[in-house]
């Protein structure tokens, strides 16, 4: 074995590999970014949901933080204030019955080939997004789109729209350059084929334009210098990189990204390095949802028992979960909105009083089955640990919850068709007006979804309407706000909380601000 | 193999003689026949690939319409009705799978529900950084693992073959998402050896696509400072997916050597004076890899499944990824075309698996 054992030494060697494998990326090169506070490319890491970077089809996350810094929108929101409208290319008069809204064009703005943005584009773009009958197509619905002059635009609505101005500032609603798009294929119809090019170029007035578009890895964005607006972009290039949220916490420490947009409480606690954490409540708001169908349950259709899970539900217990910055939801409409109910409206727990309104439910031993996705997040919040949590809550009521979790595609489907017992979910804002929590109510979509029919209430029904069509602030807040009275105290939906939102930004970040419908505008960001 | 027909029965008609001269043509060319019968098998076996994605992505309940469009779109039934047509989903099943293999024969996979671009075209930028990754992976783990696994037999029962043993040990028993978390915790963020996550640093633009491998098209191209960078984003993700690899290479390859050690003709080889080096190569190691051979080929396919978690804290934006995304929002046309491709891979990994028996065991070739 001796002569056996000479040779060994080139396995010897051999074994030395694995050492050698990693010390090699070790040795040729220092630096772990190439792109540190400072400089002029600002790394942005988020986990994607990201379909497209065209705008009239476009309707996730990270497509809106990508199309805000592409196209400009006709109406804005200032920072993270999304209850007042304020113009971008135009400014706007909407008419006292709330039908028609008149947009002039501002002069000098231009896209990015250095033409002028006109009154035919914004035509064209916002028709492009009702023709597509794509994912943001439900925006413009009912409304009529004209060119009344060389810098004038009309949108006519066919009943009262009051909350349009809230809408038009979505990135989805970005105004196109028409000739570049059309050139390209573009049509105001679902023949549409511009597609494939607005993901390889963009074609807007933004502060920045697009250098390469991949919806599973990253996408880079350079400074236009063609833009005429008044946010000034501070970096000259933009990387938004899928990143998932455990590798964010280590890329921002360690100087790889200057921005993390996806951690948790849990994650964001003991961050080390001079990093700067900024959390706000979310604008998601978490609900249970009780079947109100007989068909389905007769337990959860009882309105004694719904009273039961109302006063049942620890709201303070949950809000220890869900971490600082989160928030119980007084009503469906969440906190930042006009026309959300004031803190000290929310429900909080009457344990006794749950107990005896489950008593004169006229139930005995009751038993749900409470269906949610397990595979879902809500702003990097597990559905399952409010699950769990919820149930342990139930028991000491009296209430049985059999918990039945799904993953979210096959969870959606009965969510959908109205199939569930009692169901845990949130609703995301589409934009940041009340009239978009007017689905919670009876025969409404969100509605229908418990088992609540068209005609169950029709006094809700009725103030539902007239909310719908009223011009004002102050009577619109007075509406919704009643609204929320009621759903809350004979409402299949249990509001339960908000969570929190937590953007982590090297300390050399500035301007970083969570807007609920663009997450982050990206030149906005700007470093010591 | 069939043995040729006898000439007597051959020589009654055309047939006889046609599987005569087939025959023939076997025995003259036997490794040629070996491929066309691979060939032939191979083509069955993604059919199959796609009857069974088709008919276990459809059993899943779940509507892709509510997957894919938003909340609102998917209320509006001209929307949906629009989603539908377009995708072929309005069609009976039977007809979408038979409209899926019509297509697949021109070489179109069909257009992704989640990305709106063809499979193709999503695939061709992800297969590569699999490719990159679990190639890169293979080769280290058959390196590190068979050297590992002669050293360990050269030095049985002593001190290097308990820590080899422990090693290897450890290596398939750690799970690989928490290995992969740690071992960016540690060599990215504490030591900063290792760099961040993706396949380049985010201020590097890719080198121009030829093969969508990095170090070879950064090489192809001369940009020398990319292919560094490319090497070295590869080097920590890799290493991590050979551990499973490496533990269970490390263990065949040791048994597999102690096996040959003991034989005689080793003994003989050993008895007549060939120096140590040569028994090892040419006697010990050539009867000792039929085995681990056979076990990498095996490995390669857990190391395939690896990647999903190891792309997912990398950032590495491949197969694995993609899979996992379509799978999750019921994307079919997408899973189709991994389930094709990954078909593919573990059909040439089977392949090379074949072909590499009878390069190393002659007895092989003669059968």
């Amino acid at each position: 074995m001796s002569r056996l054992r000479a040779g060994s030494s080139p396995a010897t060697a051999l074994s030395l590999l694995a050492v050698a494998a990693l010390t090699l990326s070790a040795c040729s090169g220092g630096s772990t970014s190439g792109s540190a506070g400072g400089g002029k490319t600002l790394v942005i890491d988020t986990s994607f949901n990201l379909k497209t970077a065209d705008p009239g089809r476009e309707f996730e996350p990270t497509g809106q933080i990508v199309d805000k810094a592409l196209y400009q929108t006709l109406l804005t929101f200032k920072g993270g204030d999304v209850t007042k409208p304020v113009p971008e290319l135009a400014t706007y008069e909407q008419s006292t019955d709330g039908k028609t809204l008149t947009l002039k064009l501002k002069a000098g703005a231009k896209f990015s080939d250095g033409s002028a943005v006109t009154a035919d584009d914004v035509v064209f773009s916002l028709n492009r997004v009702i023709g597509l009958k794509g994912n943001p197509s439900f925006l413009l619905d009912g409304v009529s789109v004209t060119k009344t002059d060389a810098t004038t635009i009309t949108l006519t609505s066919k009943k009262a729209n009051p909350a349009l101005p809230f809408i038009l500032p979505n990135p989805a609603l970005g105004i196109l350059n028409s000739k570049t798009v059309k050139a390209n294929g573009g049509a105001a119809t679902a023949a549409d084929k511009a597609e494939t090019y607005l993901n390889a170029h963009s074609a807007g007035s933004g502060p920045y334009t697009l250098t390469s578009f991949n919806t599973n890895t990253q996408v880079v964005l350079e400074k236009n210098p063609k833009y005429t607006g008044s946010t000034k972009a501070t970096y000259d290039k933009i990387v938004i990189r899928n990143v998932q949220a455990p590798t964010q916490k280590l890329n921002v420490q360690r100087g790889d990204s200057q921005i993390a947009l996806d951690l948790t409480g849990d994650q964001v606690q003991g961050l080390t390095g001079g990093l700067k954490v900024l959390s706000g409540t979310s604008s998601d708001v978490v609900f249970l949802l009780l079947n109100q169908d007989k068909k389905i349950s007769t337990t959860t259709s009882n309105a004694k028992f719904a009273e039961a899970v109302r006063k049942g539900v620890d709201y303070a217990g949950l809000l220890t979960l869900t971490g600082k910055g989160s928030a119980q939801a007084a009503g469906v409409i969440p906190s930042t909105f006009l026309g959300a109910l004031p803190a000290s409206q929310a429900t909080s727990r009457d344990l006794a009083g749950a107990k005896a309104a489950l008593a004169a439910s006229g139930i005995k031993n009751p038993s749900v089955t409470l269906g949610y996705p397990s595979d879902l997040t809500v702003d990097g919040l597990s559905l399952q640990t409010i699950a769990e949590r919820l149930q342990a809550q139930l028991k000491e009521v009296g209430i049985t919850v059999n918990l039945a979790p799904a993953p979210t595609t096959t969870e959606l489907d009965k969510y959908r068709n109205g199939k569930e017992e009692a169901g845990l979910w949130y609703w995301g804002p589409d934009y940041p007006d009340p009239s978009d929590y007017l689905v919670f109510l009876p025969g409404n979509l969100v509605g229908l979804r418990a088992g609540w029919k068209a005609g169950a209430d029709p006094e809700l029904t009725a103030q539902g309407d007239k909310a719908a069509t009223t011009i004002g602030d102050d009577a619109r807040k007075a509406l919704y706000e009643q609204i929320q009275t009621k759903l809350n105290a004979s409402g299949p939906f249990v509001p339960l909380f908000q969570p929190s939102h937590y953007t982590v930004t090297a300390a050399s970040v500035t301007g970083v601000t969570y807007n609920p419908v663009w997450t982050l505008d990206v030149a906005a960001v700007g470093t010591k | 193999m069939s043995q040729p027909s006898a000439p007597s029965r051959a020589n009654k008609g055309g047939a006889g003689r046609l599987r005569e001269r087939v025959a023939a043509a076997r025995q003259r060319h036997p490794f040629a026949s070996f491929l066309t019968r691979r060939a032939g098998t191979a083509v069955l076996l993604m059919l199959g690939v796609t009857l069974v994605t088709f008919v276990l992505t459809n059993l899943v309940p779940g509507d892709p319409a509510a997957a894919a469009l938003g909340q609102r779109a998917v209320e509006d039934p001209a929307i949906v009705a629009q989603f539908r047509q377009h995708y072929g989903l309005d069609k009976p099943l039977p007809l979408q799978y038979v409209t899926y293999l019509g297509n697949l024969l021109q070489g179109d996979l069909g257009e992704s529900q989640q990305s709106h671009q063809a499979v193709l075209t999503d695939l061709r930028a992800a297969v590569p950084a699999t490719i990159e990754l679990a190639g890169t992976a293979i080769v280290l783990s058959l390196v590190i693992g068979v050297a590992f696994g002669v050293v360990a037999a050269l030095r049985q029962d002593r001190l290097t073959d308990q820590v080899l043993r422990v090693l290897s040990l450890l290596g398939v028993s750690v799970p690989t998402f928490w290995l992969a978390l740690l071992a960016f915790y540690v060599f990215f963020y504490r030591l900063g050896i290792a760099p961040g996550s993706g396949r380049l640093d985010p201020g590097m633009t890719a080198p121009p696509d030829v093969t969508g491998l990095y170090t070879v098209d950064a090489a192809l191209a001369g940009q020398w400072p990319v292919f560094w960078n490319a090497v070295r984003h590869l080097m920590l993700p890799a290493l991590v997916l050979t551990a499973y690899t490496v533990g269970l290479l490390t263990r065949f390859t040791r048994s597999a050597v102690l096996e040959v050690l003991g034989q005689d003709y080793v003994r003989a080889a050993r008895a007549k004076g060939l120096p140590g080096r040569t028994v090892l190569t040419q006697y010990v190691l050539r009867a000792a890899l039929v085995p681990v051979i056979t076990v990498a080929g095996l490995a390669f396919g857990a190391l395939l499944s690896g990647t999903v978690l190891v792309e997912s804290i990398f950032a590495w934006p491949g197969l694995g990824a993609y899979a996992y995304r379509s799978a999750t929002t019921l994307d079919l046309p997408a899973v189709m075309g991994v389930g094709l491709v990954v078909g593919v891979i573990y059909l040439l990994v089977n392949l090379a698996v074949d072909v590499l028996y009878g390069v190393i065991d002659p007895r092989v070739r003669v059968s």
